[in-house]
């Protein structure tokens, strides 16, 4: 199976709480147990999601400091929004090809009906 | 960045001035896909086309040099005209998955939502997708929820049942 990084990415960002670590953590690195706070969520609980957010790239953790520090990895983000951006041109391009189809066929429908 | 209720997913919307059943055609008639899927620097190179559930549109682009590059969806869900859900991907001419050549971390597979809706004489469309991996739990869900596949798999152990009995 090749791997696929971006996927594992949306997918970890398709939940809220974990958005919400993100959205923290992009205050600032912060310890496991100061992220739990606002969550009204166990510590493993926490962890878990904090695992998930880890193997997609978007978090590491600090191995310096007892208390782990997490802090955010941007480079998995900018994956996002490289490729939001790159998929957003290659349809914007395809849907005025269909725009452009849809007219031409349409005149041509309506010239035939007057032919008739 | 990243806020609490943007639900990570890309999403395109138009208003074409055409019928809704004009664009559904467009979008699941191999000779109307012809007219506008591929880019300006490709020609097409021809394309087979199955509307139903996990059946597989896989077409070819024809750089000027000759080159092929083959690309498919397979259709997770059809109602026609207002809803088509497919996964999208890069293939060989065989239909098997393969690499984008964008760019490295181009994702192998894109699981894309359509709907049309009526706006008088005009069609408002919306696709909505991301990036999504076959192993993923996601889908697999999706698929199994999906009256059709499920029997197409049915099908396949009612087969295989039948093959141990003969056997």
């Amino acid at each position: 199976m090749q791997t696929d990084p971006l996927s594992a990415t949306f997918s970890a960002l398709a939940d809220p709480t974990r958005r919400a670590i993100l959205a923290r953590l992009a205050l600032g690195e912060t310890s496991v147990s100061e992220l739990a706070e606002p969550f009204d969520m166990s510590l493993p609980a926490v962890s878990k999601h904090l695992k998930v957010l880890e193997r997609a790239g978007l978090i590491a953790r600090g191995r310096e400091a007892q208390w782990r520090p997490c802090r955010i990895e941007p480079r998995a983000l900018m994956g996002v929004d490289r490729w939001l951006e790159e998929y957003r041109q290659l349809w914007e391009a395809r849907l005025d090809r269909l725009d452009d189809y849809l007219r031409e066929f349409q005149s041509k429908e309506k010239k035939r009906g007057r032919k008739k | 960045m990243v806020g609490k209720n943007d639900v990570p997913e890309f999403v395109i919307e138009r208003e074409f001035s055409a019928p809704r059943e004009l664009v559904w055609k467009c979008w699941t008639d191999a000779k109307r896909l012809a007219r506008w899927w591929v880019p300006g620097q490709f020609s097409w190179g021809g394309a087979t086309l199955d509307l139903r559930v996990g059946g597989m549109f896989h077409y070819c682009m024809r750089w000027p040099d000759g080159r092929d590059m083959w690309g498919k969806f397979v259709y997770h869900e059809i109602v026609a005209p207002e809803r088509l859900v497919f996964v999208s991907s890069s293939s060989d001419k065989d239909g098997g998955i393969t690499r984008a050549p964008w760019f490295a971390d181009w994702p192998l597979e894109v699981l894309n939502t359509l709907v049309l809706h009526d706006a008088g004489a005009k069609t408002k469309m919306r696709l909505s997708a991301h990036p999504i991996n076959a192993n993923d739990a996601e889908l697999k869900r999706f698929v199994m929820a999906q009256p059709g596949m499920s029997q197409g798999f049915g099908g396949v152990f009612k087969q295989l049942d039948q093959l141990l009995v003969d056997g």
